[in-house]
């Protein structure tokens, strides 16, 4: 009886020293929760193959490469995702965040990385301007919870202007919506609305420009628990110095960049950064995205 | 615009009342919007189940094939594709339906689907000597549904038609995603409007919009049961 007593504690004690080695890689590399509204190219979308791409999460790929720590991806409906991250259920928001005093006051920003401007996207075909595009009686698109939406709560409603804002769950929604001539506008960051020009074959146009001056941040709990934002911003130097960024800047938004590459491109590419390769992962990816040759890994 | 406002300002800045205070106009409103929609939607499918049903039972071989594959279809899809069906997809064939209208059809075609067997058990629930009597003493088809069969239906289907509409009501809360003003947006609004009082409270926002959902659906079982036991006829309950 006794000696069992002794085996059976013996077996537990194996048990407990065997999962504290397991236990113990795992502790060194840190995962975080990397929460993305992943349906706004060239930023973050799923391409053909299922796969999450776009310039956001590279960069939050990258960073967590060149500072040791490991992320997991979440699709989120862009709404919820400060609310995710207040609750402690994201760790990082990237989704191409305009740094605002509002959202500032709930959640921490990262440096600035991208600078953007409010386009006034409208059907090729309605011969609005800028101006017409915002007279009384229109119906304005936009994705919920954006600056987008906010300017134009702002500067065309609050302004007195009679003009009805709808607000979709995504841009591609209310693109969709502009396409269908069901309203009348959409407003959007710059990059995504040349996008969804290109995207809508012909469809849409770029009535003109709102020069908002935005500044994108990544965004981390209030008070920055998990002391990610030192680690974003100095990778993101990192990235910088070592010509990573320039290149991914190249793959996303470059003059003869096809969008429609990225599925076959990451899924060639994305080996690189298994191996711990940023540099040759970012170079190679511009040059696949823009048709030139590439080196897999 | 809010009536309250004055009021408001005298509770605690930042709390839960405060809150609930502030943006409760315009939650009240995006019921409203919501109670239209179920009043809408429900009618739409009651018409059209009605006649589904009725198909389902004495319509001949291609009357009986149509509404069955109409009940399959519908039952067998998610009401959130069919939403985007409608909206998203009619304009295809140059039909642009604004969302309101879009989520009324939508959730009316549904509903009719679901209302079309209610309505079918409980025709099928009247003997069917019944029906032999009444073309006995020289009714027509017609008249023996609408004088004999109907108004004994009518009064059996009267509970899960409740809860039906209790769904209908719940689920309009998808026409949301075809940017449809009733209450599940307008909270989804507040909570995302970075400038507002219910700027990223979510939690608080839509705890708020549960209770308006659950008090509506209490206020409509209660008006229901009370319908029931108006129209009721001694003897002929379900057992």
């Amino acid at each position: 009886m006794r000696s069992r007593v002794r085996w059976f504690v013996a077996v537990g004690l194996l048990a407990l020293v065997v999962g504290m080695i397991g236990g113990v890689p795992q502790a060194q590399t840190q995962a975080f929760k990397v929460c993305s509204d992943i349906a706004w190219p060239p930023f973050e979308w799923v391409d053909a193959r299922g796969q999450f791409v776009g310039f956001d999460l590279d960069v939050m790929r990258i960073v967590a490469l060149l500072k040791g720590y490991r992320i997991d991806i979440q699709n989120l409906a862009f709404d919820s995702i400060i609310p995710a991250v207040v609750a402690g259920q994201c760790d990082i928001g990237a989704s191409g965040f305009t740094i605002t005093e509002e959202r500032k006051r709930v959640v921490d920003f990262s440096d600035p990385y991208w600078e953007s401007n409010q386009a006034v996207l409208v059907h090729a075909a309605s011969g609005l301007n800028i101006i017409t595009a915002f007279k009384a009686g229109q119906i304005i698109g936009a994705q919920r919870g954006t600056t987008g939406a906010d300017w134009v709560e702002q500067n065309v409603i609050k302004q007195g202007i009679n003009v009805t804002l709808r607000l979709y769950e995504t841009y591609p929604l209310a693109e969709q919506d502009l396409i269908n001539r069901r309203i009348h506008a959409v407003v959007e960051d710059e990059p995504a609305a040349k996008v969804a020009v290109k995207t809508s074959r012909g469809a849409l146009k770029i009535a003109g420009m709102i020069n908002t001056e935005e500044l994108f941040g990544f965004l981390v709990r209030k008070g920055d628990p998990n002391r990610l934002l030192p680690r974003i911003n100095d990778g993101m130097k990192e990235m910088k110095r070592k010509g990573i960024w320039n290149n991914l800047i190249e793959a996303y938004f470059g003059v003869d960049v096809n969008l429609d590459r990225v599925a076959q491109c990451y899924a060639d590419l994305k080996g690189w950064l298994d191996r711990n390769q940023p540099e040759a992962y970012a170079e190679n990816l511009a040059a696949c995205m823009s048709g030139q040759t590439y080196r897999r890994p | 615009m809010n009536l309250l406002g004055p009021f408001c300002q005298t509770l605690q800045d930042g709390s839960f009342v405060r809150l609930a205070c502030e943006i409760a106009p315009r939650l009240l409103q995006g019921t409203a919007t919501t109670f239209q929609l179920t009043v809408f939607a429900m009618v739409l499918g009651l018409g059209v189940g009605l006649l589904l049903a009725l198909g389902r039972i004495y319509g001949n071989k291609p009357i009986y094939g149509l509404s069955t594959a109409y009940v399959q279809f519908v039952r067998g899809t998610p009401v959130l594709v069919q939403l985007f069906l409608i909206y998203y997809g009619l304009p295809a064939f140059e039909i642009r339906l604004d969302p309101f209208l879009a989520a009324i059809i939508g959730l009316g075609l549904n509903s009719a689907a679901y209302q079309a067997e209610y309505f079918r058990g409980a025709i099928q629930a009247i003997g069917r000597g019944q029906m032999l009597a009444a073309r006995a003493v020289g009714m027509t088809n017609l008249q023996a549904i609408g004088y004999v069969i109907l108004p004994q239906a009518l009064r059996i289907v009267i509970p899960p038609w409740s809860n039906e509409l209790i769904y209908t009501l719940k689920y309009s809360s998808v026409a949301y995603i075809i940017t449809t003003p009733e209450l599940m947006y307008t909270g989804q609004i507040i909570a995302s409007s970075p400038r507002g009082p219910g700027a990223f409270r979510y939690f608080e926002v839509f705890l708020i919009v549960a209770v308006i959902y659950l008090v509506c659906v209490l206020v409509i079982s209660k008006l229901l049961d009370l319908v029931e036991q108006r129209v009721k006829i001694p003897g002929l309950e379900m057992r």
